[in-house]
């Protein structure tokens, strides 16, 4: 490639970049700037550092149990769809049925519903059975998505082993369910753990659900931040200070699983 | 007879499909039966908010009343097919373009693209947190210089002009998914075929003849692929919208899903709010249809 055109490449990355991460950084900047600095008139970049707002928010303003209440949620739902949800993508892989293509549209069709769609009536019935406002109503709400996410990424992963394993398997005395279990599940492992953080991330970002299920005890962090925005006098360190607390994670998490991405987010049509 | 093949199927296969039940169960209970009984609200008048509305049967009486007598549900429609058409158009330039200089001229791709990514990884809830500090009409970043380039008046807010509002909107869910679509033609690109470049370049094809004949028709199923999801994930765009405007100034950034949130979870009007809800559901089950068929286009194609 010709030495000016890769200059022009270059810089244009160099702006791309600043772009997608200026957001962010100022985020992280406000949450140690005093009052003071947040609200100048004029943007201020080199501050002295403050740490007052974490403990403020987290500790004086019980913010912490949210934080909890976000990592059971997302937890619980990942082990739970990844539970339910492997051996069904199992099935898909290995079997052959009548219809097995069109229930696998259904799940599909359940991790394309619109929120706003499946949470009306999820309010309705957790109303009638008596798990509004419990971090259940929200762990199962957020199953129902991860669970065809789970199905979708895993269909994928075990079909990319080959069946000459399974007969080896078989030619060895193993079951089917023990060669499920003592033969493709550890080959599969590097994709179930990839699709693991990708539930988590998925739960723990995740705010419709949880804001009409739950009010109260058991608020997740997402649901918690816009409590704290008020059309006047919003406290903007404390925000950013939660906010970053809930993003820090995910990002660290992001190079994690970056390799399974494009698999997970385009519902395995296309391998990274 | 559909029946006693999938009967001796089991049979003969072992417990195997077995392994569907708990998955099927969960959905069944959890998503087609809620879904069932918010059918059987939209045919009532259950209101959480007006005395004597407690769920009597009124026919499609909601049904009429959205077709006949809500224009804000018609005119949060229009909203969201703009919001939809603007981002995901702005979002599929940007997003291949940039795929195709990573793709070109960048060699550690990996460590880049990892950093690209963040917005979309963010929470959205977080996304609009961020954005709203910046664009704070008192002491938002952006908004001070804006300001002082000129491009901006010292009394406008960007989220409190109606005028600019939307386009505002738009260029934060632009911020956030434009990564998304460079990961997902990046790896369209890494998957294609050399030879067919290989053959063009012997043939002495310039690059954009290259681009045009080859690089296009091959990554076909992929276009189909991101506009279709991201034409049905803008479909549904809430959080965002929902920290940074709330649908205001008036209802200039109402989108379809927060105005139904507004009917069922703001006026509780249950009944009426199950038809809007429903409606949103089934433009989404629309799209999933045609974007079904699109993947398996994918899959029968260049990507493997």
């Amino acid at each position: 490639m010709r030495k000016p055109w890769r200059m022009v490449a270059l810089a244009t990355l160099v702006v791309v970049l600043v772009i997608a991460l200026t957001p962010y950084l100022w985020l992280l900047m406000t949450s140690f700037k005093t009052r003071l600095d947040a609200l100048a008139d004029a943007p201020v970049w080199l501050f002295t550092p403050t740490l007052e707002h974490y403990p403020m928010v987290f500790l004086d303003k019980g913010y912490l149990p949210l934080v909890g209440n976000s990592l059971i949620v997302a937890g619980v739902t990942t082990a739970l769809s990844l539970a339910i949800g492997v051996p069904a993508a199992y099935v898909f892989a290995r079997h052959d049925f009548a219809g097995k293509e069109d229930l696998f549209f259904f799940f599909l069709t359940t991790r394309m519903a619109p929120p706003i769609s499946v949470v009306v009536p999820m309010f309705l019935f957790f109303g009638y059975v008596g798990l509004i406002d419990t971090r259940t109503s929200v762990i199962l709400a957020h199953s129902t998505f991860n669970l065809s996410l789970v199905v979708w990424m895993m269909r994928g992963f075990f079909a990319d082993i080959p069946r000459e394993i399974d007969e080896a398997a078989q030619m060895d005395g193993h079951t089917r369910t023990g060669m499920f279990l003592r033969v493709l599940l550890p080959l599969a492992a590097p994709g179930m753990a990839a699709t693991a953080v990708l539930c988590f991330i998925l739960s723990w970002n995740e705010f419709l659900y949880a804001l009409i299920l739950v009010a109260f005890e058991s608020r997740t962090l997402t649901v918690g931040i816009p409590g704290l925005v008020t059309p006047h006098g919003t406290l903007w360190g404390q925000v950013a200070a939660v906010a970053v607390v809930a993003t820090l994670p995910i990002i660290v998490f992001t190079f994690l699983v970056q390799r399974h991405l494009v698999r997970g987010l385009t519902f395995g049509a296309v391998k990274g | 007879m559909n029946l006693s093949r999938w009967g001796s199927g089991i049979l003969d296969r072992g417990v195997g499909p077995l392994f569907l039940v708990p998955a099927l169960l969960l959905l069944v209970v959890l998503l087609v039966g809620p879904f069932l009984y918010m059918v059987g609200v939209s045919f009532t008048d259950l209101s959480f908010a007006l005395p004597g509305h407690d769920g009597n049967f009124v026919g499609f009486e909601n049904y009429r009343r959205l077709m006949r007598e809500d224009p804000v549900f018609w005119q949060s429609f229009g909203t969201t097919l703009v919001f939809v058409s603007s981002v995901v158009s702005v979002e599929f330039g940007l997003g291949f373009a940039l795929a195709l200089l990573l793709f070109h001229h960048v060699q550690r791709r990996r460590f880049v693209l990892t950093l690209l990514l963040i917005p979309m990884m963010l929470a959205p809830v977080a996304v609009g947190l961020m954005w709203k500090l910046m664009l704070h009409g008192e002491f938002g970043m952006l908004t001070h210089y804006l300001r002082e380039l000129g491009l901006l008046g010292p009394q406008t807010a960007l989220l409190g002009n109606h005028d600019l509002v939307l386009p505002t909107v738009m260029l934060v869910d632009v911020w956030e998914w434009t990564p998304f679509v460079t990961l997902v033609f990046l790896a369209g690109l890494l998957s294609l075929p050399r030879e067919p470049f290989e053959a063009a370049v012997m043939d002495g094809a310039r690059p954009w003849q290259v681009f045009r004949d080859i690089t296009v028709p091959l990554l076909r199923p992929i276009i189909a692929l991101v506009l279709l999801l991201r034409g049905i994930d803008a479909f549904k765009e809430f959080d965002k919208v929902f920290i940074l405007t709330g649908g205001g100034p008036g209802t200039a950034t109402e989108l379809i899903s927060i105005y139904a949130w507004r009917v069922n979870f703001r006026n509780w009007d249950l009944g009426y709010g199950a038809v809007c809800a429903f409606m949103v559901y089934l433009v989404v089950l629309i799209l999933c249809a045609v974007s079904y068929k699109a993947i398996y286009w994918t899959e029968g194609r260049a990507v493997k």
